[in-house]
C-alpha cells in the first residue's frame, strides 16, 4: 500500500522517472496491476483538482497524461479489461472536431481525462460529418456529444449536428457540449448546444453532473 | 541612414522610422486626397502607439487573413491558387471598409509552390482541408529531444538540413548535405560541392527553383494590387511578422506536447533553445520592416496563455525571450505589434514591464477593463471585441457592444478597435456596423 501510495504522490509531482521505476518495481513484486492503475487514476484525478484550482496548468495535464499512457504499456500485457477504470462506467461520451477543421491537441486531452475519470468514450477524430457524429452517437448509445473546433467555420458545422439531432428526435435523449479557443455563450446559444467550455476539466465535471 | 541614430534611443529610433511611415514618403499616392487619406489614417495608428491623449478619434484595425475572400463569395481555394482574385478582394475589401489599416494580402500565400514542394506544416483548401476553408496547422514533433544540442548550437544548419527535410517532402534529400563550413577553404570545399550534385539533391534544389519560380511570379502579380491599396489611402498592418522563441519551439519544431513535458524533462534545454533564437527573431522582424518601410512587426503570441502554463513557467520560459525580442525590435526602431491570443489576464501585470509607448498589444479573450487598468498609458492596447458577435451576431448587438468596449477600453487613448482574432470568415452586416460605430463613437 505504502509503494501504490508513493507511485500516486511521484505523478502528482511530476516525478515521472521516479515514477516509472515504481510501477516496474511494482510490477515484479506481483502487484496487483488493477492496483497500479488505480493509483495513476487516483493521481490523475488529483492534478485535475489542481488544474481547477489553477496551481497545475497544461504541462501537467500532458505529462501525467504521458505517464499514464506509459504505465498502460508496461501493464498492458497483465491486464483483463484495458480501460483505465474496471466496471461501470459513469456514462458514455462521443468526441469529434467536427467538419472542416482538422485542430485535436484539446480534443485528445478531454478524451483522455474523460477516460480516467470513468467514461466510456468514443473519439471519432478529426474533420467528422454531422452524419457521421449523428448516426455513431446514436449507435454508441451517447449521453453526451463533444464537439471540437477551433476556427470560426467551425460553427456551423456544429449547429448542423444540434440540428440532425433535434430532427431524428435524439436532442432530448443527448447533451451537446462545444469546446475551442473561440467558444462563448454567444456561440452555445447559436448552435444550441447545452454548455461551451475553453478548457478540458471544466468540461468533466459538467458532463459529469449531467450523467450523475 | 539617419544622421545620429546610434545616438537615440529606442522610443526616438520608433518615432522616427514611424513618423517616415505615417508621411507616406516614398508612395506615389493617387491623389492629394489619397495621400492626405494615408497620412490621416496612419496618423490615428502612430497616434495610439505613441499613446498621444485624446487624439481625433481611435484607429480601426479589424486583423483579417481569409475574412476578405469569404466576404466577397469566393473560397480559400480560388484566392490560393489565384493571385488576381486574392489581390482584387483585398482590394475591394479595403475600399468598400473603410478600414484604417488593412491586411497583409500575402498572408494567404499560394497553393502551387506548396504543391511542388510537398509542404507538410499546413493543409491548405484543395489539399487537405475542404475548397471553401482557410488553411489549417498541422502540429507535430518535427524536431526530436535528441535535436536540441545541433539547434542550439547551429539554429540555422539544423533548420535547413534537419527541419526542412522533415517538413518539406520535396526536401527531404537536403539532410544528406553536409554543412557549409568547408566552403572556406578551396581543398576542404569538395564534400559540400559534390553533394550538391548528387541526383536527389539536385532533384530537391529543381523543387525549389520551381517553387520560387511561382512564388515570384505570384508575387509579381500580386504586388500592383497592394501598390493600389496603399497609393489610395491605405496603410497596411503590418510590415512584417516575427515570433516569441518559445512559440517558435512549441508551434513548428517540438510541438505543443512534447515542448510542455519539456518543461519537466529538459528544462535547461528549452532555455538555451528559446535564447539561441532572440537575434535570429529580432532580426527577421527588423528585416522585414526595413525592406517595407513599415515599422510594424506583428508578432502573433500563442503558447503563453491564461492556463497554457503557471505564472512562474511562464516568467522562466515564456516571458524573457518575448521581451528580448520586444526590446530589440524597439531598439532597432520597430513597433513590436503582439496579438495576444487566448487570454493574458494573470499575465497583465508582465506586458506592463515593457517601456512606455513603445508596443502594441492586441487582446483576444481578456479582459479589458483590466488590461486598460494595467496597461492604459504604458502601452496601447486593442482588440478584445468577440468574433462570436460579428458572426452570428446582430447588427443592433454589434453596436451596442462596441460602444461598451469602447468606454471601458479607449480611455484618453492609446487604443486599437480590432476584433478578438485574425478573422478568417465575417458577416458584411455586422462588420460594416463595427467599423461605423468605431467611426462615430470612437472620438475623443
Amino acid at each position: 500500500m505504502g509503494m501504490l501510495n508513493e507511485l500516486s504522490e511521484a505523478v502528482v509531482e511530476m516525478q515521472e522517472q521516479v515514477a516509472m521505476e515504481k510501477t516496474r518495481q511494482l510490477l515484479e513484486q506481483g502487484a496487483d496491476p488493477q492496483d497500479v492503475l488505480e493509483a495513476f487514476r487516483k493521481a490523475l484525478e488529483e492534478v485535475g483538482n489542481r488544474y481547477e484550482k489553477q496551481t497545475y496548468f497544461i504541462p501537467e495535464l500532458i505529462l501525467s497524461g504521458r505517464m499514464m499512457s506509459s504505465a498502460l504499456e508496461m501493464l498492458k500485457p497483465h491486464l483483463r479489461d484495458e480501460s483505465v477504470q474496471s466496471g461501470t462506467k459513469l456514462g458514455k461520451i462521443l468526441i469529434a472536431t467536427v467538419a472542416g477543421d482538422i485542430h485535436d491537441i484539446g480534443k485528445n486531452m478531454v478524451t483522455m481525462l474523460m477516460d480516467i475519470h470513468g467514461f466510456e468514450v468514443r473519439d471519432l477524430g478529426v474533420d467528422v460529418s454531422s452524419e457521421k457524429i449523428i448516426s455513431e452517437a446514436k449507435e454508441f448509445g451517447a449521453d453526451v456529444i463533444g464537439l471540437s473546433g477551433l476556427l470560426t467555420l467551425a460553427f456551423d458545422p456544429m449547429k448542423e449536428v444540434v440540428v440532425g439531432l433535434t430532427a431524428a428526435g435524439l436532442k432530448d435523449k443527448v447533451k451537446v457540449i462545444i469546446g475551442g479557443g473561440q467558444m462563448d455563450e454567444q456561440i452555445r446559444s447559436y448552435v444550441g448546444a447545452d454548455a461551451f467550455v475553453t478548457d478540458a476539466v471544466a468540461g468533466i465535471n459538467i458532463c459529469k453532473t449531467w450523467v450523475s | 541612414m539617419i544622421a545620429g541614430w546610434e545616438n537615440l534611443s529606442p522610443g526616438e529610433r520608433q518615432d522616427v522610422f514611424l513618423t517616415k511611415w505615417a508621411s507616406g514618403e516614398g508612395i506615389e499616392f493617387a491623389g492629394e486626397d489619397a495621400k492626405a487619406s494615408y497620412q490621416y489614417r496612419a496618423g490615428l495608428i502612430a497616434d495610439a502607439i505613441k499613446l498621444k491623449k485624446t487624439p481625433d478619434r481611435v484607429p480601426i484595425v479589424p486583423l483579417a487573413i481569409f475574412a476578405p475572400v469569404m466576404l466577397y463569395g469566393y473560397s480559400g481555394k480560388q484566392a490560393m491558387y489565384d493571385p488576381h482574385i486574392l489581390g482584387k478582394v483585398c482590394l475591394d475589401y479595403t475600399r468598400d471598409y473603410d478600414v484604417d489599416a488593412t491586411v497583409i494580402a500575402p498572408m494567404v500565400m499560394h497553393g502551387p509552390p506548396l504543391e511542388v514542394l510537398s509542404y507538410q506544416l499546413y493543409r491548405w483548401p484543395g489539399h487537405g482541408v475542404k475548397e471553401e476553408l482557410s488553411y489549417q496547422f498541422v502540429e507535430k514533433d518535427y524536431m526530436k529531444a535528441e535535436d536540441y544540442d545541433h539547434f542550439i548550437a547551429d539554429p540555422t544548419d539544423y533548420w535547413f538540413r534537419v527541419w526542412l527535410p522533415r517538413t518539406h517532402g520535396s526536401l527531404e534529400a537536403l539532410a544528406q548535405l553536409p554543412p557549409l563550413y568547408g566552403t572556406m577553404e578551396l581543398p576542404m570545399a569538395g564534400p559540400w560541392m559534390c553533394s550538391l550534385g548528387a541526383p536527389p539533391i539536385q532533384e530537391a534544389y529543381k523543387a525549389l527553383l520551381e517553387a520560387g519560380k511561382l512564388s515570384f511570379e505570384w508575387i509579381q502579380a500580386l504586388i500592383p494590387y497592394m501598390g493600389q491599396i496603399v497609393s489610395s489611402g491605405y496603410p497596411i498592418y503590418a510590415g512584417s511578422a516575427t515570433k516569441a522563441p518559445f512559440d517558435v519551439l512549441g508551434d513548428s519544431f517540438r510541438g505543443t506536447i512534447e515542448l510542455m513535458m519539456d518543461l519537466y524533462r529538459r528544462p535547461e534545454k528549452v532555455l538555451e533553445a528559446v535564447n539561441r533564437l532572440v537575434p535570429l527573431m529580432v532580426n527577421m522582424g527588423v528585416g522585414g520592416a526595413i525592406a517595407n518601410n513599415n515599422p510594424l512587426v506583428f508578432i502573433p503570441l500563442h503558447k503563453g496563455a491564461d492556463g497554457f502554463m503557471s505564472n512562474e513557467q511562464f516568467e522562466k520560459f515564456y516571458w524573457p525571450t518575448l521581451k528580448e525580442v520586444i526590446l530589440g525590435l524597439a531598439r532597432n526602431g520597430c513597433v513590436p505589434c503582439c496579438f495576444v491570443e487566448g487570454s493574458y489576464n494573470h499575465r497583465l501585470e508582465y506586458l506592463a514591464e515593457v517601456p512606455e509607448g513603445q508596443c502594441v498589444f492586441i487582446f483576444d479573450r481578456t479582459d479589458m477593463v483590466r488590461a486598460r487598468e494595467v496597461l492604459g498609458g504604458k502601452s496601447c492596447i486593442g482588440g478584445g471585441f468577440p468574433i462570436s458577435l460579428i458572426i452570428t451576431g446582430t447588427v443592433q448587438q454589434v453596436e451596442d457592444e462596441t460602444k461598451k468596449l469602447l468606454d471601458v477600453a479607449a480611455g484618453d487613448g492609446g487604443y486599437i478597435l480590432s476584433i478578438g482574432c485574425a478573422m478568417d470568415e465575417a458577416k458584411e452586416h455586422t462588420l460594416k456596423a463595427f467599423i461605423e460605430t468605431g467611426k462615430t463613437y470612437g472620438r475623443y
